[in-house]
C-alpha cells in the first residue's frame, strides 16, 4: 500500500475552496462543493451509485447553499467535514483527499 | 476497504506519554499473555505502566492479573492496580459467568469511558490489550486515541499469519505506527535441552521483512506462561529469571527504542 504524504497546513481560501499543504511539497486546492459531491460517507456513496431521480423534489435544506461548518482530524489517517445541513458522517482519509485534489496539476492528469 | 465509522471526537490523554496498543488478527495467539507481561516488563524496567483491556467481549486482564471476580467502585476505585501496574477491564464491572452482549457502539462507549474517563494518573506507558480482529474497539482507538504505536502478535504458522498480515494492514491505513511483530509460541526447549518448533518457525520473522516492519523478538513456549495466566500472576512477575521473562524484558526494551523512533505529530486542524 502507498502512504499519501502528510498535510502540514490547512487554510481557506475564501469561502469557497480549501487548500492543504503537504509534507511534499504539493498544494492542493478543493472547491467545498467538489468535497460533498465526493463525501465517502456509506449512504451518499450509495445516492451517487444510483440513477438520477427526474421527478425527485428537493428538500427545503438542498435549496439553500452548502457550506463546511466544522472540519477536524480523525486520528492521524484523515478529516471529518460536518456540513451546514448537518451531515457529518464524510470520513475523508489523506489518500482520499490527495486523490480529490483539484489543482491544475492533478486536474491535468 | 478505508476504515469508516463511528462519530470520532478526540480523546486526551495528557497525563500518558504513550499508549500502545496489542494486536492481532487472529484470536489465540496469546495477545492478553503479551500484554499483561510486556505490561509487567516495562514495569521492571523502571516505568510507570498501565494495562487496558479492550477486549469487551473476552477480557483476559482480570484473571491474569490476579483479579478474579467484579469489584465494588465504591470500595475500590478504577484504575485498580496489580503488581505495581494499573489496570482497567469490563471483568472488573461484569461477572465472568455473565456475557457482555453489545452492539458496536456500546463496545465504543465503554472503551472511550475506559480511557478517558479513568484517572490513569501520571503514566510512561499504558498498554491496551485489543481484541482480535478489525472491529469497533480498534476503530475506536485508532480513530480517537493519540496511539503512539502497535505492537503486532502472531504465532509461527501460516494461519495465524494470514490474519496478522490484516491487522498490521489496518494500523497502516489509520497512520500508527507498527512498532514491530513479535512472534509467540516460538519454539519449546525440552528438559533434554532440545528445541522443539511446534507450531513450525520463522512466520514472524518472515512477515516483518515482508512488510518493512521491526521483528521484535521470539517468546518461547514454557508450560508456566499457562500456569501463570491462570493463577493469576503472570511469568515475569513469578519467575522473573526464566527464559520467556527474559524474552519479554528483552521485548520491553525495542519496544521503548522503536517507541523513541516514532514520535509522532497530529494532523493540523482548521478553525471554520
Amino acid at each position: 500500500m502507498t502512504v499519501a504524504p502528510t498535510p502540514v497546513n490547512l487554510q481557506k481560501d475564501g469561502t469557497e475552496r480549501l487548500v492543504i499543504e503537504w509534507n511534499d511539497g504539493h498544494r492542493s486546492v478543493y472547491a467545498w462543493k467538489h468535497l460533498r459531491d465526493n463525501c465517502p460517507c456509506a449512504s451518499c456513496r450509495e445516492e451517487r451509485g444510483k440513477p438520477a431521480d427526474p421527478f425527485r423534489i428537493l428538500k427545503p435544506n438542498e435549496l439553500v447553499a452548502l457550506a463546511p461548518v466544522a472540519l477536524q482530524p480523525v486520528g492521524r489517517y484523515a478529516y471529518k467535514i460536518t456540513w451546514s445541513d448537518g451531515h457529518d458522517t464524510g470520513i475523508f482519509t489523506l489518500e482520499n483527499l490527495r486523490e480529490l485534489c483539484q489543482c491544475d496539476e492533478c486536474r491535468s492528469r | 476497504m478505508h476504515p469508516h465509522g463511528g462519530t470520532p471526537s478526540k480523546i486526551n490523554l495528557p497525563g500518558i506519554k504513550n499508549v500502545i496498543a496489542v494486536a492481532s488478527g487472529k484470536g489465540g495467539v496469546g495477545k492478553s499473555t503479551v500484554a499483561a507481561n510486556l505490561a509487567l516488563a516495562l514495569k521492571a524496567q523502571g516505568f510507570r505502566v498501565g494495562l487496558m483491556d479492550a477486549d469487551i467481549y473476552g477480557p483476559s486482564v482480570p484473571m491474569m492479573m490476579g483479579v478474579p471476580g467484579t469489584v465494588d467502585q465504591a470500595e475500590t476505585p478504577f484504575p485498580l492496580e496489580r503488581y505495581g501496574v494499573k489496570l482497567m477491564s469490563i471483568g472488573f464491572i461484569v461477572p465472568p459467568t455473565q456475557a457482555v452482549i453489545w452492539r458496536g457502539p456500546m463496545v465504543d462507549r465503554a472503551v472511550r469511558q475506559f480511557l478517558g474517563d479513568i484517572n490513569w494518573g501520571e503514566l510512561d506507558h499504558l498498554v491496551i490489550d485489543l481484541p482480535p480482529g478489525t472491529g469497533d474497539a480498534q476503530l475506536t482507538l485508532t480513530q480517537n486515541a493519540p496511539l503512539s504505536g502497535a505492537v503486532i502478535v502472531t504465532t509461527p504458522q501460516d494461519v495465524a499469519l494470514l490474519d496478522a498480515r490484516k491487522g498490521l494492514e489496518m494500523f497502516r491505513q489509520v497512520r500508527v505506527p507498527v512498532l514491530g511483530i513479535v512472534e509467540n509460541m516460538s519454539y519449546f526447549i525440552a528438559p533434554d535441552g532440545q528445541r522443539h518448533e511446534i507450531f513450525r518457525h520463522g512466520g514472524g520473522q518472515k512477515l516483518a521483512a515482508a512488510a518493512g516492519v521491526p521483528f521484535l523478538g521470539e517468546i518461547p513456549i514454557d508450560p508456566r506462561v499457562a500456569e501463570c495466566g491462570d493463577n493469576g500472576e503472570p511469568i515475569v512477575s513469578k519467575y522473573p529469571d526464566s527464559p520467556v521473562a527474559k524474552a519479554y524484558a528483552a521485548l520491553a526494551k525495542t519496544v521503548e527504542e522503536q517507541l523513541k523512533k516514532h514520535a509522532q505529530t497530529e494532523l493540523p486542524g482548521l478553525q471554520l
